[in-house]
């Protein structure tokens, strides 16, 4: 039972966050009518549970909010600015009830089912709803006139024949079939149609000129009536079109139907409102009368059949409407298992001990030198790589979900400020670990405020400053050498260095007469207290935000920097490496101990040349290569081996050689984490158990390009000096 | 009372057919194969609706139709033939030969009745 209510929270809340996107669309684009129907299906699926769970309150509200879409729907009332915002906020009201209930909350608090009354009110007086429990006003009631309605009583079956001349030949006799129709059902009318007889002296006393128009009253199913006229099926034109009082029967069979992937004619066919032989005929029709015809000609089969008077056009419609939604469910449950985290966790967890114990055996059969037992271990070696990625492919999730949120956030806090923002987001479908998703949200926020509080100016001043009035956001996530990198950008006033640096000063963090870079002023705002926001708005600027967006993207293993241009706007990217687990490693060998380089940054490797100075450059194909000795940096023991190798490994733009004594290979590399004692360890990222069980060191590469870089940066600064 | 001329090789059909016909108050000529039946539409014989099998040894049920449509007494006599599912292609080549329509085997004696009662003047 718990697990119902689990299941239900969690997709009544997907279906509030489709709700509010398509809601948002409207808002900006007027939607069509898919939105407007995307809209109307959430609160419905979200009543729908809430009924189905027993909770009454939420159907009771939901009930209300519901009426107003299918209003809104149907077109019976209009879109507005101010309707989309009382939905969005009953959008926000389901959610707080939901919380209620998540919490078990038999009945909503006081507060929260006063506010729902309101809201309530509100919107039945907005929009004129009709009260609770009442069907919607304007329902469909009114028959749609249909093909033939002059003739057709509703009660009855129309049948329309028309017998070929020859048919008498056969042996076959027309009244027999009426006949026979007769103990079907009654005939309530028959008109004879002759007006294809000839002149008498022209007449054939053998051929039949008549046709019939037959109203008639029978309980029977298509199918039945139509076998009557089997022997002269292809000796008669015949249209046999249901009552209309089959319709209902007709669209409660269409729901009824298991949920299969079917064609319109199998639909039409399954619930009996068209037989297989009138749908091969109008099959038949459909096909282009010459070969070769341009196939944008072809006439759906839909109006085929309404044109040949055997279905009523209602009927394809609501056909094609049940189609459309299985297949939209189909492909939806198609893409999507939910399963409970934990289970995933522990499946990544067995397959990292699944790498470690595979290293094992990989090393013992390499030492064995047996050549089936390598051969063997070197297949389960590629199997237990499938394996992994497949384990973490299974964690990877689309950032666009996160990003969607900002959508709401954007609005509300722009409407809030006055300011007129554009948000932009790209690489919504770029992946990556869920665990990360699920932190990276939190400084997102931070930054995205920042950005529509501190960078984009008010409108007046843009425009004075030559700007477009509206400002523009953008969110943007990409891969980048085996990290995802998340940038936020603004095109607001950018970063007030001179105001940075004074404020540093005067906190402390920068001593009077020391030269930074422009870069380095920029990257002060992440230092803890810092702040140059005037005034303190209810969104940001409490001196607390910088600091704690850069140390949670740090707890993810990532690194935060940001650029700006005066006037031009600022940008933040966010560098996270793509999982957290499990990664292909590159080992290498130092002094007495191992370490792994993550391959993804790797470019490649080569041998330094013993002439090389020990000014930290090398020469690489004409470019200059700084590079880092882990010997010094690590101050390790023992003596510098003849032969040295470099890594060059890249971040970003940035490349960067480290010095190693040997190259071990690829390996596969089960991170985990360092103890707090290590924490604050420079360029130390996570270690690793190797197959004969000692502990490598995984390097953390970024961290390693900046001590070099900044080290470039200081000697080329101190060197003019000495 | 109208009078059913029935025509198959096998005679536990031959017999069975023949008793829910005869029970259902018609009264039954019969002929175990084509040939037979033919001689006696030609002798002129009295029948309100020829039922006939399709595959018979010597003269096959079409031939059998067509030579008895071509007999004047016989142009309007309704024709069943008896024929099974899997013979979809026989069904148009009977219709063209001049049968008005068809029982289906194997066949309740409902269906069968009911059949006859649609064709039968």
């Amino acid at each position: 039972m718990d697990e119902l209510l689990t299941v239900f929270v969690t997709e009544s809340r997907e279906q509030l966050a489709a709700l509010e996107a398509a809601l948002l669309q409207l808002e900006a684009a007027s939607g069509d009518a898919d939105t407007l129907h995307a809209i109307f299906r959430a609160a419905h699926t979200i009543k729908g549970g809430a009924g189905v769970i027993e909770c009454d309150y939420i159907v009771a509200f939901t009930h209300v909010v519901e009426n107003v879409l299918d209003q809104l729907r149907n077109g019976d009332i209009a879109v507005s600015a101010e309707l989309i915002a009382l939905l969005l906020a009953c959008g926000d009201h389901i959610g707080l009830l939901l919380g209620e209930f998540e919490i078990r909350r038999v009945h909503p608090t006081a507060e929260l089912q006063l506010a729902g009354d309101a809201l309530l009110a509100r919107l039945q007086r907005d929009a004129r709803t009709a009260p609770p429990g009442l069907p919607p006003a304007g329902a469909s009631s009114a028959t749609q006139p249909s093909l033939g309605q002059d003739m057709i009583e509703s009660e009855c079956w129309h049948i329309s024949l028309r017998f070929e001349r020859h048919v008498l030949k056969n042996g076959m006799d027309p009244l027999s079939f009426l006949h026979y129709l007769g103990t079907l059902g009654t005939i309530v009318h028959l008109e004879t149609v002759a007006d294809a007889m000839p002149p008498a002296d022209q007449m054939d006393a053998e051929a039949c000129y008549l046709g019939f128009e037959i109203r008639f009253a029978s309980c029977a199913d298509k199918t039945t009536i139509e076998r009557v006229f089997e022997f002269v099926r292809d000796d008669c034109t015949l249209h046999i079109l249901p009552p209309d009082s089959r319709l209902a029967d007709y669209i409660d069979l269409l729901q009824s139907l298991p949920e299969d992937t079917m064609r319109l004619g199998e639909i039409l066919v399954r619930i009996g409102a068209l037989t297989q032989a009138e749908l091969d005929d109008g099959l038949l029709m459909q096909q282009p009368p010459m070969a070769g015809a341009a196939p944008p000609d072809v006439v759906p089969l839909g109006e085929i059949l309404v044109q040949q008077q055997v279905v009523q056009p209602k009927l394809v419609e609501a056909a094609i409407i049940r189609q459309a939604r299985v297949s939209d469910k189909k492909t939806a449950e198609a893409r999507l298992i939910r399963i409970q985290a934990d289970k995933l966790d522990r499946l990544i967890d067995l397959v990292g001990e699944l790498v470690i114990a595979s290293a094992s055996v990989s090393l013992l059969a390499s030492r064995s030198g047996r050549a089936e037992l390598l051969e063997a271990s070197s297949l389960m070696m590629r199997l237990v790589e499938s394996t992994r990625d497949s384990a973490l492919q299974l964690r990877m999730v689309q950032i666009g979900e996160t990003f969607s949120r900002f959508n709401r956030i954007v609005r509300d806090v722009s409407k809030e400020l006055g300011k007129d923002i554009e948000l932009v987001i790209t690489g919504g479908e770029t992946e990556l670990d869920k665990s990360v998703v699920e932190k990276i949200g939190d400084p997102l926020i931070h930054l995205v405020r920042n950005a529509i509080d501190h960078g984009i100016e008010p409108t007046a001043r843009r425009t004075a400053a030559g700007k477009p009035p509206r400002g523009r956001l953008e969110l943007n996530a990409s891969h980048d050498s085996g990290s995802i990198v998340i940038t936020v950008s603004d095109d607001g006033g950018g970063l007030n260095r001179d105001k940075i640096v004074a404020k540093a000063t005067e906190r402390g963090l920068l001593q009077p007469g020391h030269n930074l870079s422009e870069a380095e002023i920029d990257n002060l705002i992440f230092e803890p207290g810092f702040s140059t926001a005037d005034h303190v708005s209810s969104l940001s600027g409490r001196g607390v935000g910088m600091d704690v967006v850069k140390r949670n993207i740090q707890s993810l293993r990532g690194h935060v920097d940001v650029r700006s241009a005066p006037g031009a706007g600022t940008r933040f990217s966010i560098r996270l490496p793509l999982t957290m687990a499990i990664i292909d490693g590159f080992l290498v060998g130092t002094g007495q101990a191992n370490y792994v380089v993550p391959l993804d940054m790797v470019v490649e490797c080569l041998e330094l040349s013993p002439q090389t100075s020990d000014n930290h450059y090398l020469n690489l194909r004409g470019e200059v290569l700084p590079f880092i000795r882990l010997h010094e940096l690590f101050n390790l023991p023992g003596k510098r081996p003849a032969r040295e190798n470099v890594v060059v490994v890249r971040t970003g733009a940035q490349k960067v050689g480290i010095v190693v004594d040997q190259l071990l290979g690829e390996f596969q590399t089960v991170i985990k984490p360092l103890g707090h004692l290590f924490q604050s360890l420079r360029g130390i990222g996570g270690s690793t158990i190797l197959g004969s069980g000692e502990v490598a060191l995984i390097l953390d590469v970024p961290a390693l390009v900046a001590i070099a870089t900044r080290r470039e940066s200081r000697e080329a600064a101190s060197t003019p000096a000495t | 009372m109208k009078t059913i001329f029935l025509v198959d090789d096998s005679a536990t059909i031959l017999l069975s057919v023949s008793n829910i016909l005869a029970k259902a108050g018609y009264a039954v000529a019969k002929a175990g194969n084509a040939g037979e039946a033919l001689s006696q539409f030609q002798a002129g014989i009295k029948s309100d609706l020829l039922i006939t099998d399709l595959n018979m040894p010597g003269m096959n049920g079409i031939e059998l139709i067509q030579h008895v449509r071509k007999l004047p007494n016989y142009r309007f006599m309704p024709i069943l033939f008896l024929t099974t599912e899997s013979q979809q292609s026989k069904k148009a080549e009977a219709k063209a030969a001049g049968a008005s329509g068809w029982i289906v085997k194997p066949a309740s004696a409902d269906d069968l009745l009911n059949t006859i009662k649609l064709v039968m003047r």
